[in-house]
């Protein structure tokens, strides 16, 4: 068992609730009286979030550059490949368990062979 | 419900993912206490990556303000809905908003009263699949024999979903954009200078920063672009 400390693994689980619960509360706090929320905020809000989960895809893809080094495995051909076929899928079926399901376990045949 | 399976599936992954490579004694225990405070299924995924490399507390809080920012531009629009709630009720419906929840609250269009009672079903349901299918599957992934190399794509595979119905939407293309490009560029700046483990531990912090900055930078067009959109 590798793992973390149970002290981590505690405050971890209960600051992510709480600032989590905190953050979505925020619009309900800053405008539940008054109304509408000024401009450049609901910009940020708009524009940030794409922009965040592709940068969390990026993440993803720099944990396969660290554990699965490309120049020893056809330069993450099976990351790749499994990332378009989910991307396809989801395109055209717009079913997230499906695209999901269907890309994960395209990846867990391709490690095994590359 | 397809809610039912969606959070019920996406859900099990997660938990299977927990128990596989979190490396905890009683993965079922954490994943049904994770699963019930966090009510998101990006977070579910990270938890995972979090508990496998004891990620700093400061680079959490900091992707968990950006994930929830998301929500939060969602509760905007639910802030007449809530409004009349008691504040216990209200509360609740706050930490439950999510995708799928959202999209079937703002679809709603029944009388305001019929309407809270609507959303607050909708949320404790979603909410119970939730812990369900990721608790279920912390005890699933617990008695796995099989080998699960691979199973950590389930992550990378939901956030390209995620960024797959973003980008149907034009005006989400440019910042995502934006996103990946700082992303790759402060990850090779960093993996030349500190070496690839560190970079992928520390970039998201400067990555935020650098996308902050540059979406500011484009205001006047993202926003044009958006003008355009809504009127097309």
């Amino acid at each position: 068992m590798t793992g973390c400390s149970m002290r981590y693994l505690v405050v971890l689980i209960v600051a992510v609730g709480a600032l989590s619960w905190l953050i979505r509360a925020l619009p309900f706090l800053l405008f539940g009286r008054s109304g509408e929320p000024p401009k450049l905020v609901v910009y940020i809000g708009r524009v940030l979030s794409p922009a965040a989960i592709a940068m969390l895809v990026v993440y993803c893809y720099a944990g396969y550059v660290r554990d699965r080094p490309p120049a020893e495995h056809l330069g993450m051909l099976a990351e790749f490949a499994a990332g378009a076929v989910t991307v396809a899928l989801h395109w055209r079926w717009r079913s997230p368990p499906l695209s999901i399901a269907a890309g994960t376990i395209l990846y867990m045949i391709l490690v095994r062979l590359f | 419900m397809p809610v039912m399976a969606g959070y019920g599936t996406m859900g099990f992954a997660a938990g299977v993912l927990l128990a596989v490579q979190g490396g905890l004694s009683l993965p079922a225990l954490w994943a049904a206490l994770s699963s019930a405070l966090f009510i998101s299924g990006p977070l579910q995924y990270l938890f995972v990556d979090w508990v496998r490399t004891s990620l700093a507390l400061g680079s959490v809080l900091f992707i968990v303000v950006c994930m929830n920012l998301r929500y939060a531009l969602y509760g905007l629009s639910l802030i007449e809905t809530f409004r009349e709630a008691r504040l216990g009720t209200r509360l609740y419906l706050i930490a439950g908003i999510t995708d799928e929840t959202y999209a079937l609250e703002v679809a709603c269009r029944l009388p305001p009263a019929a309407k809270r009672r609507y959303c607050l079903y909708l949320t404790v349901l979603d909410h119970f699949y939730w812990v369900a299918g990721v608790t279920l599957g912390a005890l699933a992934g617990g008695s796995l024999t099989v080998p699960a190399d691979g199973i950590d794509f389930a992550m990378t595979a939901l956030f390209l979903v995620i960024l797959t119905d973003q980008c149907r939407d034009r005006r989400n293309r440019m910042p995502a954009l934006v996103g990946g490009i700082a992303a790759v560029g402060v990850f090779a700046v960093l993996a030349a200078s500190l070496g690839v483990a560190a970079a992928r531990m520390d970039m998201l912090i400067p990555t935020m920063a650098l996308m902050v900055t540059a979406l500011l930078a484009l205001r006047k067009r993202l926003e044009g672009g958006a003008d355009g959109g809504r009127s097309a």
